[in-house]
């Protein structure tokens, strides 16, 4: 089990950004899994617990992401899995999602908060981050 | 007609009437006489009548009589009861009694009855021409008091309907109308102020601003009446149960420059925060729509860019590949986001003219045949022989709604598909189905297909690059023809989209 490098779930309905964050996580020593909505993503917890889920915010309905982390975090064996919400919402008009306070986060069920378009270093820190790992991933 | 007053002079005594005539002309009055009360009736009813149709001012005669000096015993009408008639006749003429029998009683008598005076026979010239002055003196007092009073009742109705004129169309106003005095009391509310805030609908008038429940609207009203420049409007957004209100207040300035109070107008501007809520959320959704293939896309370049995962030259070339697909579906979505818009302004000018639907179609296959060619999709025509008639329609908006269909259904059908394009020329309409045997939709996809950005969301289109926007702007296009789009569709059963557009009829005037 502890040879097996860390299983990142990446869920979201554009399979362009699946490939590219896939490609970016994998090239940096993470294993990943793929799921086009939260149904899915529920659906292959169940087959391998991730050690994290970066999941889009805005899939099949307004609030997919949100709904999906709250479930996450609402179920026993999952609470422990870190949740990062990426999402290409301009927080600048209307609808203004982005916390800023740890508190936001821990409302949204979420431990770190992406904006779409997002760099691999921003996205590998944080994941890095989270995992208790440097931002290569692979050094313990 | 001089302003001469005239005066009759009823006395069966021929001396008395022409002594009476004599006295009273030197004094300038004209006279006329009668030997009895009778004739005397008769003459003062003859002149009260118009002259001629010539009525000279106000419903009185220039040549009735201003007053009458009556004999009390006469034959024929005796004196009292000519006193009683003249009255009835004309209540404001002048009525003297001259008697040799002047008792109290008779005095009396004779002034209940409508008289103003008497005068004890016999008399000299004065002691009969101070009476007649006084009485004709006291008459022309009396009548001026009654015009005077009536002048003042006219304006004050005037007044009072103006006022309710006012009022009437001040509480049939939408807006909700304060009125506060320099006091800061309010002096006035009309019904829709009544209605916006509920404390005003049984509040004495006046009242204090502080009654006010809302106090941003108390120190709105205040701010007015503070003013110090002129003239000075202070305007607030103020949100009050669930509407949103703007209220504006402003000075009420004296002719002389200073502040007799505020007046402040409440407008509902519900409808325009929700509008503007809804502006938002549509940008919102846009910038959204946009920033997710740049978002893909820039993921691409970065990875390729930086050779994270090492180099692959086929795996960069896929992803330059995607790349390319992304940033073209993007462009696409951006033209038709534009001509939406221009739709919506009526910036998008429709020019109709007579086109050949099967022509339109052929063509429209033709552009989408690299397409359909490459997932080895079979695109086939079918219409009746012979020609038909042409359709109305914008020659470029009738290409957007075809290439738009076609290209949708080569898209949503998977490889080794087909799509069958079929044209009917069908009465007042012709007809376009477009058929493909894909994956269909939803009972619910199909309720949201003509929404702008709705995307079907499942595994099979999650990698379909796609704007959200085709569909809205065929059926936007198409309505711009007065045309209809209609869609029968089931998931596994692929879709059909009818598109309807007016034919130019053989019978019809010639374009």
């Amino acid at each position: 089990m502890n040879s097996q490098p860390p299983l990142v779930l990446l869920v979201d309905d554009d399979r362009d950004f699946l490939e590219m964050t896939s490609h970016v996580l994998e090239a940096a020593g993470y294993r990943t899994a793929c799921a086009s909505d939260p149904a899915a993503a529920l659906d292959a917890m169940t087959r391998e617990k991730p050690s994290l889920v970066v999941s889009d915010l805005m899939m099949k309905a307004l609030d997919s992401g949100f709904s999906l982390a709250r479930q996450i975090k609402a179920d026993p064996n999952l609470r422990g899995v870190p949740v990062v919400l990426a999402t290409a919402i301009a927080s600048r008009l209307g609808m203004d999602f982005t916390p800023r306070t740890r508190e936001d986060l821990a409302a949204m069920h979420a431990d770190a908060f992406l904006e779409k378009p997002l760099r691999p270093a921003d996205l590998l820190a944080t994941v890095g981050r989270l995992l208790g790992r440097g931002p290569g991933g692979t050094t313990p | 007609m001089s302003d001469t007053l005239r005066i009759l002079v009823v006395d069966d005594e021929l001396g008395m009437r022409e002594g009476c005539r004599r006295i009273l002309t030197d004094e300038g009055y004209d006279v006329e006489t009668a030997p009895d009360g009778l004739a005397g009736l008769e003459l003062f009813r003859e002149r009260l009548k118009p002259e001629g149709g010539t009525d000279a001012g106000q419903g009185r005669p220039a040549h009735s009589f201003t007053a009458a000096l009556v004999d009390l015993k006469m034959p024929r009408m005796g004196g009292m009861e000519l006193v009683e008639r003249i009255h009835e006749l004309d209540p404001d003429a002048l009525i003297l009694v001259m008697t040799a029998y002047a008792t109290i009683d008779t005095a009396v008598e004779a002034t209940k009855r409508g008289a103003y005076g008497y005068i004890p026979k016999p008399f000299t010239p004065d002691e009969l021409l101070l009476p007649v002055r006084n009485g004709l003196e006291r008459r022309a007092l009396a009548l001026e008091a009654r015009r005077l009073r009536e002048e003042r009742q006219n304006r004050l109705l005037e007044v009072a309907f103006e006022r309710s004129k006012c009022n009437t169309v001040i509480n049939c106003m939408t807006d909700g109308v304060l009125v506060v005095n320099r006091d800061g009391q309010i002096v006035l509310r009309n019904n829709a102020a009544a209605r916006i805030l509920p404390e005003c609908a049984g509040l004495p008038l006046p009242s204090p601003l502080t009654c006010l429940s809302c106090a941003p609207l108390a120190a709105l009203v205040d701010e007015a009446l503070h003013a110090s420049s002129l003239p000075m409007i202070v305007s607030r957004e103020l949100p009050l149960g669930l509407c949103t209100y703007m209220a504006n207040a402003s000075p009420v300035f004296e002719p002389g420059g200073g502040i007799l109070g505020a007046v402040a107008v409440l407008r509902d501007i519900t409808a325009l925060k929700k509008l503007e809520v809804a502006k938002s959320m549509f940008v919102s959704m846009v910038a959204h729509e946009i920033k997710s293939p740049l978002a893909a896309i820039e993921g691409y370049l970065h990875v390729v860019l930086a050779g994270i995962g090492g180099s692959d030259p086929q795996r960069d070339r896929h992803m330059l590949e995607r790349s390319l697909l992304r940033a073209q579906a993007l462009r696409s979505m951006v033209s038709d986001l534009l001509n939406l818009t221009a739709m919506e302004t009526g910036a998008f000018v429709v020019k109709r003219e007579g086109l050949d639907l099967a022509d339109a179609v052929a063509q429209a296959i033709e552009a989408c045949r690299e397409k359909a060619e490459a997932k080895h999709i079979a695109l086939a025509l079918h219409k009746p022989p012979g020609p038909h008639d042409p359709v109305l329609a914008d020659r470029s908006a009738l290409q957007s709604i075809l290439t738009n269909l076609i290209d949708n259904a080569i898209k949503y059908t998977p490889d080794n598909g087909h799509v069958d394009i079929a044209v009917e020329p069908n009465g007042m309409y012709a007809k376009v189905a477009v058929k493909d045997d894909g994956i269909g939709m939803t009972p619910e996809e199909r309720d949201h297909a003509f929404d702008e950005f709705f995307r079907a969301k499942n595994d099979f289109t999650s990698r379909i690059p796609g704007t959200g926007l085709g569909l809205t702007l065929v059926k936007r296009l198409v309505e711009l023809h007065d045309g209809r789009v209609t869609l029968d569709t089931a998931p596994g059963k692929g879709s059909t989209f009818t598109v309807r557009i007016p034919m130019v009829r053989h019978d019809a005037a010639p374009l």
